[in-house]
């Protein structure tokens, strides 16, 4: 069944940030001369040279002492004032890697150096300047995409923010375990987000100028039909060209996926061409640990009034699991002016997550811990940011203050915080604790606005998700009172209620769906699967049929239709239409397994053994597949590669007495009379009032030479079914012995 | 915007003779002696620098003013006055920038005293007087930038434009309403 699940997935991910030493300290006595070589240039080249240098992201190179001498004045000014390096968050509220403040002494070193003359001092206490490469940091790139056509920034003007796309040109799936991007002007970019297009739905709703490039400050994509939500921070800027992902934490990418840029582009006076690159690079190992992007807001709350200095916003999350926090990412737009965010722990211990005392948009950032902080469950998650809509703040875009709602662009505003988590201590056994995390999110989004339709459907989707079946149709409910037409929600709704078993209701959303959008695939072919369920093979049929001519390639489709066509006994057909399945997708389940099926009846056995084995790649637990795929084997006379798949099966369902019984029999078969005895008691004990079953037990102990035992089991099946033939015969034989 | 007391910013520059006056140098090398010619009612210098971010942002600005005031007797002069700015440099940084401007090379930053200038970008107006021209305004282009880091996303209050307006209605010319904001001219001597 295909259950969408769309989020709201919203820009921005992940640097990390190299952790920075804290700069050398002058240990010069008061009264030696400061000079560049001995106390200013360590201080640079450590915190201002990486955007700095020629190629960086900074206007001009602060490499050698003739380059700082140009620059002294504006060096001392811009560090005094700690506009540079750009570091926002206040110190003492969050242990961030990469910290770039600099330190009172270091900021005073500076300002001594300027005002007593900017000395070079002594070349032989120079230290070596840093050395940047001008391409990729972290060496050639698995995969580089490439902007479709170069964008021409306009010379002058307000900053722009554009959103390029990047198809994901590969045919399998990767996980990225770093990226990073080449703005090809580094010193017009500010900062640049890349957002995951799981659905390339952002293309899609530009279809004739995507490759234009898209203007816009933030944008809202579709999550798709799988739980799959936003995960890592990938932020760019200047200053972090290459972001790198903790081992065990690399993030996919799957055929399909787009990557969306969106970059926040500065005039530099001149016009400038911008045609980025992102550079790839793959992990080996798929990701071990599955982080999730949880946010704070309170965008509904943002109306603030033309002059209004002070205007507060506010939003509070309990955690419904123990996370570790390993980042956060603040955004406002251009009136925020204090952005807190903290944790109260369930001791009622106070946590500070960030704070900024100084907002700038231009200089924003994620931030990532030092060490992630440990949450744990029934923390409350805090954040309270506070705005100014007064002329004199100089950020306003606006000329005489207007009133500002929420929105997405710049003129608008945004309150959000945003966390990278792991959720950590969950039972392994238990449900995808992301989707623990979804629903609380999701259920604390629609109590403080209950009109919000986007968390209604998450917030059922996740219920469905957690098998909470009836909530979920519920939900779907509430999100149809508003869009009754919305033929996604119909269908998901139908998917909820085929789920928790109400067919007829099932049927009538899916139906309704399918009016709503007889183009939809999705909802046509779950009405098609609930009709193969009930053996309805015509109406499947249909319906099928119908789904292929909106969706031709759609390879579940044609295997479904190959269920139909079976049920109708044309299995001819059918076995046409799982092969055209395999053709489209080699993964196809039901393809593989029903050929597999097919080809054991044909006795084609190395063919359904090939299609069974794929079967079984594809869903390691289907005890069908196994079962089907030991008969193969056995057929084939490779009994010990049957009994390993039986062994498998057992280990998923060890209390299936049908199980032990064929296991029983391959054993018999091969010899194993003993082990063929105590498989057949195992299935004996877990169906006590089998006849059969002890009919075959005393088949087994009378050939293993135990003739008591064997009629002691025959007239056990006797007592059970009198009139079973076969245990009356063998019996009749036992005594004629 | 309130104009405040339209004295003169500085005293009246007595400025010898143009004739005789070594202004500076064009991009060729030829020495550049009027700033002022005949029928000019203001001479506007643009003090930039070819490597200064801010300065380089106000080009368009510049061009802007220079276009829409250029057939009202405004001459607009770009100032370069940093040792770092030699013809090649410059050269180049008028390609880059695509700009049609007259250029003068300070090169032994006589323009710049007489301005009072410290900054680019930084301007400066001067109205001809007999043989004299006098500096009624030094300072800002807008008010975009308060700051290093500390930007309007667009400006509120244009002064240059103001003042330029001023001086052509020969009302009182205002001062700039904050600081020039940008990189600070490198003195001859350092470098």
């Amino acid at each position: 069944m295909r259950s969408p699940a769309y989020t709201l997935a919203i820009a921005l991910l992940a640097c990390m940030l190299s952790a920075a030493k804290p700069a050398q300290q002058n240990s010069s006595a008061a009264s030696a001369p400061v000079t560049w070589n001995h106390d200013i240039s360590p201080i640079v080249y450590r915190n201002c040279a990486v955007c700095h240098h020629p190629g960086g992201g900074g206007p001009f190179s602060l490499l050698s002492f003739r380059d700082a001498l140009r620059w002294s004045r504006q060096i001392a000014d811009v560090t005094g004032s700690r506009y540079m390096p750009p570091w926002l968050p206040a110190p003492g509220y969050g242990d961030f890697a990469g910290t770039r403040r600099l330190t009172d002494e270091q900021i005073a070193l500076i300002r001594k150096w300027v005002e007593s003359g900017m000395k070079e001092g002594d070349p032989a206490e120079a230290p070596t300047p840093p050395h940047f490469d001008t391409t990729w940091q972290l060496g050639k790139p698995d995969l580089v995409l490439t902007i479709d056509r170069p964008f021409t920034l306009a010379a002058s003007g307000t900053d722009v923010f554009q959103n390029f796309v990047f198809p994901y040109t590969l045919s399998q799936t990767h996980f990225i375990r770093a990226v990073e991007i080449l703005p090809s002007v580094p010193a017009a970019v500010h900062h640049a987000n890349i957002l995951i297009d799981r659905t390339a739905s952002f293309r899609r709703a530009h279809p004739t100028d995507w490759q234009d490039g898209i203007p816009g400050m933030e944008i809202q994509l579709d999550a798709g039909n799988s739980f799959d939500p936003d995960s890592h921070f990938l932020f760019w800027k200047p200053d972090t060209p290459a972001l790198e992902e903790p081992d065990g934490m690399p993030w996919h990418l799957d055929p399909g996926n787009d990557l969306v840029l969106n970059m926040h582009l500065k005039p530099s006076g001149k016009p400038e061409i911008v045609s980025a690159q992102i550079g790839l690079y793959f992990s080996a190992e798929p990701a071990v640990d599955h982080p999730m992007l949880l946010q704070l807001e309170d965008d509904r709350d943002l109306d603030i009034p033309p002059g209004a200095r002070n205007f507060v916003v506010e939003d509070e999350l309990t955690l419904p699991i123990d996370v570790k926090v390993f980042g956060v990412y603040p955004h406002a737009h251009y009136l925020g002016r204090k952005l807190a965010g903290w944790a109260i722990l369930p001791n009622q211990q106070k946590k500070w997550l960030i704070r900024i005392p100084s907002w700038d948009i231009d200089r924003q950032s994620v931030y990532h811990y030092r060490e992630p902080i440990l949450l744990p469950r029934g923390t409350v998650l805090h954040m309270r940011y506070v705005y100014d809509n007064s002329a004199d703040n100089i950020h306003n875009p606006t000329s005489p203050p207007v009133r500002v709602r929420s929105g997405n662009r710049s003129i608008d505003e945004m309150a959000h915080l945003w966390l990278q988590v792991l959720p950590v201590n969950t039972p392994k056994d238990g449900p995808d604790p992301r989707i623990l995390l979804e629903k609380a999110w999701m259920e604390h989004r629609v109590k403080r606005g209950p009109d919000d339709v986007i968390a209604r459907y998450n917030l059922a989707a996740a219920e469905a998700a957690l098998a909470e079946y009836t909530a979920a149709a519920a939900d779907y409910r509430r999100v149809l009172a508003v869009h009754p037409n919305d033929a996604r929600t119909l269908n998901s709704l139908g998917a909820a209620l085929q789920s928790a078993g109400d067919l007829i209701q099932a049927q009538t959303a899916f139906q309704q769906a399918i009016d709503r959008a007889p183009d939809s695939c999705d909802a046509e072919f779950n009405l098609a699967g609930l009709q193969l369920k009930l053996s309805q093979f015509d109406q499947a049929e249909s319906h099928l049929r119908a789904v292929l001519r909106h969706c031709p390639d759609d390879a579940s489709a044609h295997s479904a239709l190959g269920l139909a066509l079976a049920g109708k006994g044309d299995s001819a057909a059918a076995q046409a239409e799982f092969e055209r399945a395999l053709s489209l997708d080699p993964s196809d389940f039901t393809a593989l397994y029903h050929l597999g099926e097919n080809a054991i009846e044909a006795g084609s056995l190395d063919r359904a053994i090939d299609f069974l084995q794929k079967a079984s790649a594809q869903r390691p637990d289907d005890l069908d597949t196994l079962e089907h795929l030991a008969m193969a084997f056995a057929e084939s006379g490779r009994t010990a590669d049957a009994l390993t798949q039986l062994h498998a099966a057992e280990k998923i369902a060890p209390s299936d007495p049908a199980l032990h019984a064929l296991v029983s029999q391959l054993l018999a078969s091969a010899g194993s009379l003993a082990e063929a005895v105590e498989e057949q008691k195992q299935a004996l004990q877990l169906q006590a009032n089998d006849a059969d079953g002890w009919n075959n037990l005393g088949v087994l102990e009378a050939r293993a030479g135990k003739t008591e035992a064997a009629r002691a089991d025959f007239q056990h099946a006797l007592q059970l079914a009198p009139n079973h033939a076969q245990a009356r015969a063998n019996l009749a034989r036992l005594n004629r012995q | 915007m309130a104009l405040r007391v339209a004295i003169l910013l500085f005293a009246s520059l007595l400025l010898p003779p143009q004739a005789a006056q070594n202004l500076g140098t064009d991009l060729s090398g030829n020495p550049i002696h009027q700033l002022a010619p005949p029928g000019t009612k203001a001479v506007v210098l643009f003090f930039a620098a070819s490597d200064c971010p801010i300065s380089n942002r106000y080009i368009p600005e510049i061009e802007r003013l220079n276009q829409e005031f250029a057939s009202q007797g405004v001459a607009f002069w770009w100032v370069y006055p940093n040792p770092t700015d030699t013809a090649e440099v410059v050269h180049r940084h008028q390609q880059q920038f695509n700009f049609h401007a007259k250029i003068i090379l300070d090169t032994g930053q006589r323009l710049t005293q007489m301005a009072h200038a410290a900054m680019t970008p930084e301007v400066a107006i001067f109205v001809p007087a007999a043989s004299q021209l006098s500096e009624v305004y030094l300072g800002r282009i807008d008010n975009r930038y308060i700051a290093l880091g500390q930007e309007r996303p667009a400006a509120t209050t244009h002064d240059l434009q103001s003042a330029i307006h001023a001086v052509l209605a020969h009302q009182l010319v205002p001062k700039p309403g904050g600081p020039a904001v940008g990189c600070a001219i490198v003195p001859l001597n350092a470098q």
